[in-house]
């Protein structure tokens, strides 16, 4: 439970009561997910139908990425058009399932990474062009590339959230991946600077192949007339960087490495948490321990002689 | 416990025991009155010189003595702003459990961390060496706690860092 899933779970074991031959049934469920996502499984014709819809905040900036080819080739036929007040949707006939039970598991994990799929796109096409200026790259020594070589690609902005974005940018030599972070509360903050500073270090200290994390309050260089990129006051503002190398963008590692580094700021947000939890009923065990001390400074009630309703005492015998 | 911290707290556990010897005594000002004289500050030939016993700059305690109350208050030690806020949520804890406290205020004096207030009712209700020993253990152990407290969550940001960026291997 350490690393996040992937996928949506609870659209897996909807899909997966619903795929295992159990008698057809109504459904019309809004389903949330990470960044303000929702889904909604509604089956509105006839029970055997799932229309399953997702609605993305940024899903206008997706498709300028590609996100519709990337969600076409994920979902093929069973695309339709979207219905109102989302933007994808897909339709799967229980009476039309793949026979194959590993296929029907395979369909049930693609739908519950449509989020992913769906934000995958720029990440998918920074990749494209990664391999595109590395093949133009090789033409030329480092001194006399074109500007256009040298600098990589245009910056591509994902705002997933209301205040929090996610650039990505490609070089020659690399896939720059730069999440803006906010924190509005003090001890947030300061949680999470230290864990920004363990991912820093991490590479450092125990893992050489990892890929590079830089975290600075202000816009880093690649932002640099980027619009709608906020300039930190206060230091409530943070870019935390991740610098993707040659041996992360090889094609095999491409659907891993995305769905990871997608993950990384619920995962991040989720420990933060998971932290003051913890020191939270540590503070409460400690009170108690406290309280226990100054109890013992209370006289204990002396014992008295205890009588019965006629008089008599008892008396311990011997 | 280190060198610099058992002169500190026998210091301290001396001081405080000196000065928990209160009586009953009225409030002088308001008839049918009794309240805490070094609260009230309303007569200064009751209030007694206050003492302040400090271990280095961060970390000090000041207790305030009066004919009938004894005000006691603890500077913890805050090195990085970690422990501050470590400090701060911990004091905050206890603060809004005052009540089961007894001898906590709610609120601490101005420039300290945390306040004990004792009154002369305290002290004819519970014994004094005991209620001198809380505060000492109380100084000893929220100090402990808060370094355990940040070594953890350096550990579990370390550990949590390594796991994220192994996939990446």
């Amino acid at each position: 439970m350490l690393l996040l899933d992937y996928q949506n779970v609870l659209i897996q074991s909807v899909l997966t009561e619903r795929f295992s031959g159990a008698p057809p049934a109504s459904i019309d469920q809004t389903v949330s997910d990470f960044d303000g996502v929702t889904f909604h499984i509604s089956t509105p014709e006839t029970k055997t139908k799932i229309v399953v819809s997702i609605n993305i905040r940024c899903f206008k900036e997706l498709v300028q990425y590609g996100a519709e080819q990337v969600l076409q080739r994920e979902y093929d036929q069973y695309v339709i058009p979207p219905e109102i007040g989302y933007d994808f949707s897909i339709l799967v006939d229980l009476e039309n399932l793949p026979a194959e039970k590993e296929e029907r598991d395979e369909l049930i994990k693609k739908i519950s990474l449509m989020k992913r799929n769906a934000m995958a796109a720029p990440f998918e096409h920074a990749y494209e062009e990664y391999y595109k200026l590395k093949e133009a790259a090789s033409q030329y020594t480092s001194e006399e590339a074109p500007q256009g070589v040298r600098e990589g690609g245009d910056v591509m902005a994902i705002h997933y959230r209301e205040e929090e974005a996610i650039y990505v940018k490609a070089s020659h030599d690399r896939v720059t991946v730069i999440f803006s972070t906010v924190f509005r509360e003090e001890t947030d903050r300061i949680f999470g600077k230290v864990f920004i500073q363990e991912f820093v270090d991490a590479r450092r200290r125990a893992i050489q192949n990892a890929p590079q994390v830089l975290f600075r309050n202000d816009p880093p260089l690649e932002l640099q007339g980027v619009p709608g990129v906020q300039t930190s006051t206060s230091g409530e503002v943070g870019y935390v960087t991740f610098v993707l190398f040659p041996r992360h963008l090889t094609p095999q590692r491409m659907p891993d490495v995305i769905s990871h580094i997608q993950t990384f700021r619920d995962y991040f947000h989720y420990h933060i948490k998971a932290s003051k939890a913890y020191i939270h009923s540590r503070m409460r065990r400690r009170t108690a321990d406290f309280l226990q001390v100054l109890r013992r400074a209370r006289p204990e009630n002396e014992e008295k002689e205890r009588k019965t309703a006629s008089g008599r005492t008892f008396k311990v015998q011997g | 416990m280190s060198q610099s911290l058992r002169p500190y707290l026998k210091c301290v556990r001396s001081s405080v025991t000196a000065a928990l010897c209160l009586a009953n005594f009225a409030s002088q000002t308001s008839e049918r009155h009794n309240v805490p004289e070094v609260e009230a500050q309303s007569s200064p030939e009751v209030l007694l010189n206050p003492l302040v016993i400090a271990r280095n700059e961060n970390e000090r305690v000041l207790i305030e003595p009066s004919v009938n109350s004894v005000r006691i208050s603890i500077k913890i030690k805050q090195a990085d702003e970690i422990e501050n806020i470590l400090v701060h949520k911990f004091t905050r804890f206890l603060t809004q459990r005052a009540e089961a406290f007894f001898i906590l205020r709610r609120k601490p004096v101005k420039g300290y961390d945390i306040s004990f207030l004792i009154t002369n009712f305290h002290t004819e209700e519970m014994l004094k060496h005991k209620l001198v020993d809380f505060i000492i253990q109380f100084m000893e152990e929220v100090d402990k706690e808060i370094s355990e407290m940040k070594l953890f969550l350096n550990a579990r940001a370390r550990f949590v860092a390594e796991s994220f960026l192994t996939p990446f291997d």
